[in-house]
């Protein structure tokens, strides 16, 4: 920067004494009194570019340099930050995973163990169901037998009293009375 | 009817515990047993004396009519009025009963009733009276009633014993053993 505004200050002194010399037709520079006031006026611009264009030119600059270094360090701090959230978002993912794979297996643990007592449940109750028919069925043979045992007891009995009723005669009315008195020894 | 025995053995007590002392406890038990054949029978005087609307003292009064009419003596005129006049006539066949069982007691006696298909005859109603008090040690008295329904064969009982010389007892007892198997 400095250098270019060299050259402008060189080109801006330098033009217009060529400007003078071509006037007097003494070629570019004339060496006399007025490149004392060249000189002078050389400086003066110098001075008065450096004052008002050179150093807010240079502050700008400065500035500029801030800002774009702040972006940066703001651009890495934000990567930095967004880093560190994914890295953070990684774990808590992974832990979530971890998690989530623990209360799978729980629970596929708890599943086989109550699918095991369910079975378990299931093959007792068949279990007891099977035995209780079974019991329930030979108590109905039982009663079945006894219910038949008890008709053919019946019908042979009602028979024989049939047949008591019919051929029993006096003498062996006499006979079983004299029968049973034999035997009221056996009271007492 | 616990509790009707007992009023009934509670009435007979008295009565016999009266009857002793006059020395006629035979006597008043059959006077006794004659008002309560005629109550029994009579369903009207069973029909007065029985009925709580009408006055005790009426009650008392027929019961007492009932009883003189039987040919009872004052002794028994009077305990039938009073049982009357409580309300207890339906009671009589038992105080009867158990006026009879004093009687007996004190007499050393039993009563059986014997059921049986055909009558006994008297020589089986002696062969069993001897083998009865053999067993109980006790004079018998048998009631004999013949029941057709039974088979053959008798069934007595004296007191709370009885002995089963049925054939529908042993038929029944078959019939039990058959059914058990």
């Amino acid at each position: 920067m400095i250098r270019v505004l060299a050259i402008a200050a060189l080109l801006l002194g330098v033009l217009p004494a060529a400007a003078l010399a071509s006037e007097g037709g003494g070629g570019l520079i004339n060496l006399d009194r007025s490149i004392i006031i060249q000189g002078i006026n050389f400086l003066l611009l110098l001075l008065i570019l450096g004052k008002l264009l050179y150093k807010p030119l240079l502050a700008k600059m400065e500035e500029r340099t801030q800002a774009i270094r702040k972006s940066l360090e703001e651009a890495q701090a934000a990567r930095a930050e967004a880093q560190r959230e994914r890295e953070e978002h990684a774990g808590k993912l992974q832990a979530a995973y971890a998690e989530a794979q623990a209360i799978r297996a729980t629970a596929l643990k708890e599943a086989a163990e109550e699918q095991r007592r369910l079975v378990e449940g299931a093959r007792a109750e068949a279990g007891r169901l099977v035995e209780s028919a079974r019991n329930e069925m030979a108590q109905e043979v039982t009663r079945a037998r006894q219910a038949l045992r008890q008709e053919v007891v019946d019908l042979a009995i009602t028979a024989a009293e049939r047949l008591i009723r019919k051929s029993l005669r006096d003498e062996d009315h006499r006979r079983i009375v004299q029968d049973a008195i034999g035997r009221v020894e056996k009271v007492g | 009817m616990r509790s009707h025995e007992r009023t009934a053995r509670r009435y007979a007590k008295a009565l016999y515990d009266v009857a002793r002392e006059a020395g006629a406890t035979e006597a008043i038990g059959q006077e006794l047993e004659q008002v309560a054949a005629v109550f029994t029978g009579d369903a009207g005087a069973h029909d007065v004396l029985t009925r709580p609307w009408i006055k005790p003292a009426d009650r008392r009064g027929v019961a007492m009519g009932i009883a003189q009419k039987a040919g009872a003596g004052k002794l028994v005129q009077d305990f039938v009025g009073l049982v009357a006049e409580r309300g207890r006539a339906d009671h009589l066949p038992e105080i009867v009963g158990a006026y009879r069982t004093l009687v007996d007691d004190e007499l050393g006696r039993a009563r059986a009733q014997v059921r049986s298909a055909v009558a006994l005859t008297d020589g089986e109603k002696r062969a069993l009276s001897g083998k009865l008090e053999h067993a109980l040690g006790k004079r018998i008295i048998l009631e004999e009633q013949v029941d057709a329904t039974l088979l053959g064969g008798f069934i007595a009982q004296v007191g709370s014993l009885i002995f089963d010389g049925s054939l529908d007892g042993q038929l029944a007892r078959m019939r039990q053993r058959l059914a058990r198997g």
